[in-house]
């Protein structure tokens, strides 16, 4: 009798300990913390920062995360950290789920990397309406929403255009103008790759390239693997293949190396991942673009502290990107 | 009488619709475009196409079971994760990365199986789990982080035979084989009847669960060589790697005229619908069509496809 | 040819004239039929006749190739089958149109469930589902319970209530009794003789012809797509029908002589699985065919998927070949292994590979025959066995790699019968083995299971057809409520005391709560 009361009391429990599991991952990774909690923390008078996170499964984005957790390690007497992404990057619905999530929570500050610069504007005007700080990070918000909106919202981040120029302009120096280059995009609806491309074309532009063909890669290597493999066969008298993100430059490298043209086509990246290290050592890919995206994260959530410490009116601020080239170019 | 047809009038009824849709695509693009019809283009395609081959072989096989497997893209991420992290962290040396990848989809493949079975469970569930759970080791492994492993991987891929690359010719003796097995052997009537009937199977005195568990084991066999190869070719490992891959392959099951309901299909038509698939990507971007435009027009080819499948199920009779 | 004159209504409600229907080939031709209101006109023929295929015309499921109907003096041209009952014919189809999650009632009204601003009114439902039901004498099923819980029988009732509750002038069954038990079939003839009283003209279409000459006014012949003629059903002898049917005589044959029982080949004792079967112990002998009787839902067909393995027993033991050592088949393979056979009752879903064609159907569970090193398959081996098997039991096909749905009941049963006598197995159960088959067919049937037991094969039929079982069978077990209630020898039985048997269960209440308490 005893035992099956105790397996009958256990399931319920069960359930509970899967559900919290379930609510943990949804909402604040760090403190799945009962309702009553939250006042406790409150009351402790340390700030709670919320860090919305794009996708998690982007190298760059988990960078980015990373950095803010050493970052609150180092600080912990000065804050909490609430950090959460989302599965897909273009999982947008999500995303603003986990915004009205944290105004529930009454966090202090938001701290939040759009997955879209327009539709995430809302939820993050709500939030300030609420009253709590909330800083664009990495991707910024679209202005004409913003003004619509009546909201100011200060973004802390990289200018992709800066950075994407900085990167065409290296490349500019080793071809001759007149040459035909190919971009391949990000995502066609992310601000930052829209970004990155006027970047690549204003310094083509500026140095008299010819962009033959631009098309969207997803920031993917198998699909950069195919518009590029069907680029360089289309147009042979290519010079060079500018990419929006590293994993496509990979993808552009593998397809090089298919089509025999290894070393005749150069190729650019941006965010200067891990794995590019090699390549851009061997001088398969001539240059990328560093946001230090572990600085990114960290630089926002400084800038929601300061923010909350003297209330003064929120301002933009840029990050540093830095050109990340071959030690010495082959050509 | 079926002995007297020849076998030639069948196979044209098989394969015709197919082939009349890949030549029409070959001559628009070829006509559209400057250098579509070169050597070089078409062998990039035949070099790009041996991993999305071997997925969908393995999905026809399971599409045919009656069953779905929806975790073939994490599975091959998974598999190529293990093979990046064997190779660049532990330092396998390769053979040994290589059996450590198809070991991961041999196992993610037999979870998928055996759960089912166990406790009878839709396979479109199981596998949803397993689409989860193998992307997320992938990560796991990998740390989110894309592996560089370089030219120690690189040789598979670029090993060529009369100039078609290894990984195509692999692909290749994979379609035949498992077109063979199909069609020629025990196993493959096998599949067909209990994706047809799986309780009339049962009751025939067949145990169903040997070929669930053999198509499943099989399947991620597939993935994880497709995972080997997408590796070599990028010479990266990227968690990332195949995400949304199953649904290319159901569609290319499905456009080489498999049937979602099970019983019916064909490897080598798969084959062919991966062609299509292939060669309609690339035209397009060789065309420089925008992306909005390529979706589109590969949406419709899936469904134009299929109406086409459907005229050749009235007009190919069983041979008479 | 001259049709005969309707009882009382002198205008047909429906007039059929030169109606022909052409698929790959002429399935029917030139047939002229009328229908009187008030009669129930019979519509025989061998499987493969056309009768099935002339319904659905009727009914708006198929479009005539050539010739025209006429339902009540307009031209009648139904495009579908909704467009069929929006005229006031109704089909009750041979294969089941249920669904089976749905209760009773829910699928009885399933077009027009009684609702408030689309909130089903269960209430409501339940109540007109009950009225319906009481009508065909079935008050004691539960309007709530869900399909899939009955059995076949009352399944069929169902879907005969679901066509009868609306204003139908024209109702057509395909079939009706096939699967129904004695009482249940004196309730549908009740019931249809109520609807001819209410000037509905009623199709008929069955093989029993016994049971068409209790309840039809007239009988229209087919015999391979064209109709033999019309006569009134009082001036056709059984034997004259037959003989029209298939066009040669057919002698009524015993199927039991010159046969000595052997040894003990299948020995089940103690056999239990849940309510439907319990405790069931019986002998099968080489050389005999013993006969399985019973009311529906008495546990027959549980009975033998317990024995084969396709639901695992309670409890029970099954001895083969008077081996000492009991034989637990876990799974159908086993059984299968061991030398048992089992033919379904439901084909299409348990028999039947139904898009594959009849090589693949014939030859499913003996590959191994057929096959040489790593599984690989002899097709021109395959082929040969294929076409003898066709040729030995007759069946009507055009080619061994024929699609199985193409085929008619008759003939698909007699692929099903070619499997299980292809793999050889010496203990062969057929639960209904004659269900659906025609005539013709049926008798080719019965000579093959004289045959097999003949040849020293143990034989079980399973069958709802008492006279089937009693010109096939040397000895008949009689089921009740799950338990084996008698079993009589040729020449101990008479139909009364085979019914007595089956009844007896329910006959005897205290025995039946002490059972299930």
């Amino acid at each position: 009798m005893t035992s099956r009361s105790s397996t009958s009391a256990s399931f319920p429990a069960l359930l509970a300990a899967l559900l919290t599991l379930i609510l943990a991952g949804c909402g604040p990774s760090d403190a799945p913390s009962p309702p009553g909690a939250t006042e406790a923390a409150k009351a402790s008078s340390k700030p709670r920062v919320a860090l919305i996170m794009k996708s998690l499964a982007n190298e760059f984005f988990l960078t980015m995360e990373n950095g803010a957790r050493a970052h609150q390690k180092a600080h912990a007497a000065d804050y909490e950290l609430l950090a959460n992404g989302i599965k897909d990057e273009l999982d947008v619905a999500r995303q603003i789920d986990m915004v009205e999530q944290m105004i529930a929570q009454k966090v202090d500050a938001i701290v939040i990397a759009p997955a879209d610069s327009k539709a995430l504007v809302a939820a993050c005007a709500k939030a300030q309406a609420a009253g709590m700080v909330v800083v664009n990070i990495d991707n910024k918000f679209d202005q004409a929403v913003l003004d619509e909106k009546k909201v100011r919202i200060p973004f802390v981040g990289p200018d992709n255009r800066r950075g994407a120029r900085k990167v065409g302009d290296h490349l500019a120096k080793q071809l001759k103008p007149g040459d035909a280059v190919a971009i391949i995009d990000g995502a066609p609806n992310a601000f930052n790759a829209v970004q990155r491309q006027l970047g690549f074309a204003d310094a083509m532009a500026a140095a008299g390239m010819k962009v033959v063909t631009a098309q969207s890669g997803y920031w993917e290597t198998d699909k950069a693997n195919q518009v590029a493999a069907a680029m360089i066969t289309e147009h042979p008298q290519l010079k060079a293949l500018l990419c929006a993100n590293d994993s496509m430059a990979l993808g552009a490298v593998a397809a090089l190396r298919a089509a025999g043209k290894q070393g005749q086509v150069l190729v650019v990246g941006y965010d200067n991942i891990g794995a590019v290290q090699s390549l851009l050592k061997e001088g398969r890919i001539l240059a990328t673009a560093d946001q230090h995206a572990d600085q990114i994260a960290v630089f926002g959530i400084e800038y929601a502290l300061d923010l909350l410490k003297s209330g003064v009116a929120p301002a933009d601020k840029e990050t540093p990107v830095e050109l990340v080239t071959a030690p010495a170019p082959t050509r | 009488m079926a002995g007297t047809t020849p076998a030639w009038r069948h196979w044209i009824g098989e394969f015709l619709g197919l082939l009349i849709g890949l030549a029409a695509l070959i001559t628009v693009f070829g006509l559209t475009t400057d250098h579509f019809l070169s050597g070089t283009h078409l062998r990039t395609i035949a070099n790009q196409i041996p991993s999305a081959v071997l997925v969908a072989t393995g999905m026809t096989c399971v599409l045919i079971l009656g069953q779905i497997d929806l975790s073939v893209g994490s599975v091959l991420g998974f598999a190529g994760a293990m093979l990046g992290v064997a190779m660049t962290r532990w330092h396998l040396p390769l053979p040994l990365a290589v059996a450590l990848a198809l070991a991961v989809g041999a196992i993610c493949g037999a979870f998928n199986g055996l759960v089912s079975m166990r406790w009878r469970l839709p396979t479109f569930i199981v596998t949803l789990g397993m689409l989860e759970m193998a992307r997320g080791a992938a990560h796991a492994v990998t740390g989110s982080q894309t592996q560089y492993i370089g030219s120690a991987v690189g040789r598979l891929a670029d090993a060529s035979i009369l100039g078609f690359s290894l990984p195509f010719l692999v692909a290749l003796v994979v379609v035949v084989a498992t077109h063979i097995l199909m069609v020629k052997t025990v196993f493959g009537r096998y599949t067909v009847a209990i994706g047809t009937n799986e309780e009339a199977a049962r009751l025939s005195g067949i145990d169903p669960r040997g070929v669930k568990l053999s198509v499943f084991i099989g399947t991620g066999v597939l993935s994880a060589l497709a995972a080997v190869i997408d590796t070599s070719r990028f010479q990266a490992a990227n968690p990332n790697a195949g995400l949304g891959l199953e649904l290319n392959a159901i569609a290319a099951a499905v456009i080489g005229g498999t049937s979602l309901m099970g019983g019916r299909g064909s490897v080598l038509r798969t084959f062919l619908g991966v062609v299509i698939i292939a060669v309609l990507n690339s035209g397009l971007a060789a065309i420089g069509a925008k992306d909005e435009i390529k979706r589109l027009i590969t949406g419709a080819v899936i469904i134009a496809a299929v109406i086409v499948d459907v005229y050749r199920q009235r007009g190919v009779r069983r041979p008479a | 040819m001259s049709p005969a004159p309707a009882p009382s209504h002198p205008a047909p409600v429906v007039r059929l004239r030169g109606v022909g229907k052409t698929y790959a080939t002429r399935v029917l031709d030139g047939i002229d039929l009328d229908l009187f209101p008030g009669e129930v006109h019979a519509l025989v023929g061998e499987n493969g006749a056309g009768k099935s295929t002339l319904c659905r015309i009727l009914s708006g499921l198929t479009p005539a190739t050539d010739g025209g109907m006429e339902l009540n003096g307009q031209p009648y041209r139904p495009r579908s089958k909704r467009d069929g009952e929006g005229a006031g014919v109704h089909m009750v189809m041979q294969e089941l149109n249920l669904i089976g999650t749905l209760s009773v009632a829910e699928n009885i009204f399933l077009d027009h469930l009684p609702h408030r601003a689309g909130w089903i009114d269960f209430p409501k439902l339940y109540q007109r589902a009950t009225e319906v039901l009481d009508r065909i004498g079935m008050r004691d099923l539960d309007p709530r319970t869900t399909v899939d819980q009955l059995g076949v029988g009352p399944q069929q009732m169902v879907e005969i209530a679901a066509s009868l509750w609306r204003q139908c002038r024209i109702l057509i069954l395909d079939e009706p009794t096939a699967a129904l038990t004695e009482p249940e079939v004196k309730q549908l003839f009740e019931q249809i003789r109520n609807l001819r009283a209410a000037g509905v003209a009623i199709l008929y279409i069955s093989h029993r012809l016994e049971e068409i000459r209790q309840i039809a006014d007239r009988i229209s012949i087919l015999r391979d797509g064209r109709l033999v003629g019309t006569q009134p059903a009082a001036s056709l002898t059984l034997d004259e029908i037959v003989r029209r049917m298939v066009g040669r005589e057919l002698g009524a044959e015993s199927f039991a002589e010159g046969r000595t029982a052997g040894a003990v080949a299948l020995s089940v004792r103690h056999l239990r699985r849940g309510h439907q079967v319990r405790d069931v112990s019986f002998d099968a002998h080489r050389g005999e065919i013993l006969g399985f009787a019973g009311l529906m839902g008495s546990g027959r067909t549980e009975t033998m998927r317990a024995i084969f393995g396709a639901d695992q027993p309670d409890a029970g033991d099954v001895f083969l070949h008077g081996n000492s050592q009991p034989s637990r088949f876990r799974s159908p393979r086993e059984a299968v292994q061991s030398g048992l056979a089992l033919l379904n009752e439901d084909r299409k879903a348990q028999g039947l590979f139904l898009s594959l064609g009849i090589r693949e159907n014939l030859t499913i569970n003996a590959l191994h025959r057929l096959s040489g090193f790593g599984g690989w398959l002899r097709r021109s081996d395959e082929t040969s066995v294929v076409r003898s098997w066709i040729d030995k039991l007759a069946v009507r096909c055009h080619s061994p790699d024929q699609g199985i749905v193409e085929l008619s009941g008759g003939n698909q049963q007699k692929v099903i019968v070619a499997r299980w006598l292809f793999r050889d197995c010496d203990i062969l159960i057929f639960d209904e083995p004659t269900r659906g088959v025609d005539i013709g067919a049926r008798f080719e049937i019965y000579h093959l299971l004289a045959d097999l037991a003949a040849q020293g094969k143990a034989v079980i039929v399973v069958s709802s057809d008492l006279l089937e079982l009693m010109s096939l069978c040397d000895r008949i077990a009689v089921m009740s409520a799950g338990r084996l209630a008698a079993t009589f020898r040729r020449g101990e039985w008479t139909q009364d005391k085979i019914m007595a048997a089956a009844l007896s269960e329910h006959l005897a209440p205290t025995r039946a709560t002490a059972a299930s308490a």
